[in-house]
């Protein structure tokens, strides 16, 4: 259930003179420590003026650890008074900023910082308010179809299940009404969509949703906790969707499958008016890429589990369109693509007015497309899933 | 943040026992990634009532990781460690009873004296130190001549969300 005391490491990143800590350090004595030790002092001797000690990904510290750290970074501080160290944390790990800052609070040159923001390429556009309903409006969608893909994948009822990026919540409670789990975690980074998680929980009377606040990237949760593990138009927006990966694996039970969901932008498609569509979804991939995400990687399902480590593969791919239900939800969608791709991040990326105008054109000749009553709108799905092996 | 001497709050009836351990350390000494082991596991039960159980399950086992590892030094081998988790209105308590030597009662009952201040007198100085950062209260109580009762109290509504 829990990982070994001595599976943490220290790592030194010479371009950004940053120190990386990771996993959990419990040691029973100061000497388990010696090579952290080492890297962490070799670093220090070998840095600029402002050097960066990253201790995000370190979930757990006994204070046996926390003292041999405490002394180096103590002398560290006082050899060199001119030197700024900077203990870099993120507020999921709740007694790491307190603890740290008791530490600067004894040496002027020492600072912690909870580096909550900037944690994946696109956060400032996926944790904006004006997401929340893309996302509702998404969900509605897909789950016509995920309900019946589902458990082609695995999932039945009376499961441990673990949503990872759950968002707003919806697929989880979609899921604790039709699955029936034993569990269900729901886990998210950003704190505003679990508060209005827990309000529709609340709503609904379920009660029986773990909502959690944490880094996808490193979790809180145990190893081989989970018989079902989802992970939904979520590893496209981070850069290193490997890392993911080898979490949703971790957590995972052996013989337990992970799912995952996602998108290939740049064959979202429509009628009348194909061609100014595809240019604009084509688009829509670049722009995603300019900033370090992947909406293009649908198809690369399969190679990303299986290079996880996990075997029994399963891919199929579904197309929401503007006949599954009420087409004025599909425009919606699109509309609200719009206003972020368009309104924001070409903004952002600095596009000439010219560029957007057409950009648009695009998403708006999508809206007609799913609202003509001959028309036909389309946004293409890849769902995928792998099991741990025993 | 620390105090002795109030056992009437622990009338245990005023609480609900939520869970009970006993270890006998002469077992388990050596065994020290057992302490590791069982606050996960008691982090855990505390947190089952919390609005964000996996986050609070991490916090109040890092606490309650220091008072284990605060026990198992302690204590000597024959001798046995209590556990128990009891439920107030809007907290839970976990309780760590161990017999230790008089060198460190002694040690102990300075805790008491120096309520507040840091640094924390050997052998709860990290408890202590942890505990005030993460402002989580810990009582101590002596509660036989060699015997000390260590309560941690874990306030649900408050903590991480
Ligand atoms: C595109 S949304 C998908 C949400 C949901 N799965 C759905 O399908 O509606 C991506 C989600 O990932 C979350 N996220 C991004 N980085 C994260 C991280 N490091 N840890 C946990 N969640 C993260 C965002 O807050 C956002 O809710």
């Amino acid at each position: 259930m829990n990982r070994i005391s001595s599976s943490f490491s220290a790592e030194f990143d010479e371009t950004n003179q940053e120190i990386v800590l990771s996993g959990k350090m419990r040691p029973q004595s100061p000497r388990e420590m010696t090579g952290v030790i080492d890297v962490i002092q070799r670093s220090l001797d070998g840095s600029g003026r402002i050097i960066y000690l990253n201790v995000k990904r370190l979930t757990h510290l006994n204070m046996t650890a926390f003292n041999a750290l405490a002394d180096l970074l103590k002398i560290a501080c006082r050899a060199d008074p001119l030197r700024t160290i900077k203990v870099v944390t993120s507020s999921v790990i709740p007694w790491s900023a307190p603890l740290f800052e008791t530490l600067a609070s004894k040496e002027p040159n020492l600072s912690v910082d909870i580096y909550d923001s900037a944690f994946y390429p696109g956060q400032t556009f996926v944790e904006d308010e004006s997401f929340i309903p893309i996302l509702r409006t998404q969900t509605k969608m897909t789950w016509r179809h995920e309900r019946d893909i589902l458990p082609r994948h695995g999932l039945r009822d009376g499961l441990a299940v673990a949503d990872i990026c759950c968002g707003i919540g919806d697929f989880a409670t979609l899921i604790r009404r039709e699955f029936n789990p034993t569990r269900l975690v729901a886990l998210d980074h950003s704190k505003k969509s679990l508060d209005y998680a827990r309000r529709v929980a609340a709503e609904f009377g379920l009660n029986s949703i773990e909502y959690t606040y944490g880094d996808a990237s490193q979790m809180l949760l145990a190893d081989g906790q989970f018989d079902f593990v989802t992970c939904r138009h979520s590893l496209q927006i981070f850069d290193r969707p490997d890392v993911l990966l080898r979490e949703l694996y971790r957590i995972c039970k052996p013989g337990g499958r992970v799912y995952i969901t996602n998108e290939k932008n740049s064959h979202c498609l429509g009628e009348p008016h194909a061609e100014s569509i595809r240019w604009t979804y084509e688009q829509v991939a670049k722009l995603f890429s300019h900033f370090d995400m992947d909406v293009e990687m649908g198809p690369k399902s399969r190679r990303l589990l299986n290079d996880a480590g996990f075997d029994d593969i399963k891919v199929e791919s579904f197309m929401v369109t503007n006949l599954d239900g009420d087409p004025r939800d599909f425009a919606d969608i699109i509309e609200a693509w719009e206003n972020v791709y368009a309104g924001q991040m070409a903004v952002r990326r600095g596009d000439p007015p010219e560029f957007i105008r057409r950009f648009r054109q695009g998403f708006k000749d999508h809206v007609l497309a799913a609202l003509h009553p001959k028309g036909y709108a389309g946004w293409p799905i890849w769902a995928a899933s792998g099991r741990k092996p025993y | 943040m620390i105090m002795t001497g109030q056992p009437a709050l622990f009338r245990q009836t005023a609480f609900q026992g939520m869970a009970a351990l006993v270890l006998d350390v002469g077992f388990f000494t050596s065994q020290f990634r057992l302490c590791d082991k069982i606050a996960e596991y008691l982090g855990d039960l505390v947190a089952q009532s919390h609005d964000d159980p996996a986050r609070y399950a991490n916090f109040s086992a890092s606490l309650i990781n220091e008072v284990i590892e605060l026990a198992f030094r302690s204590v000597h081998s024959g001798d046995r460690v209590e556990f128990n988790l009891l439920k107030g209105d809007d907290s839970v308590y976990l309780r760590v009873g161990f017999r230790c030597s008089e060198e460190q009662l002694a040690l102990l009952r300075t805790v008491d004296r120096s309520r507040g201040s840091t640094p924390f007198p050997e052998p709860a100085r990290d408890l202590m130190a942890l505990a005030h950062a993460v402002g989580v209260d810990v009582h101590t109580e002596i509660d036989r001549d060699d015997h000390i009762t260590l309560t941690l109290e874990f306030v649900l509504s408050e903590g991480p969300r």
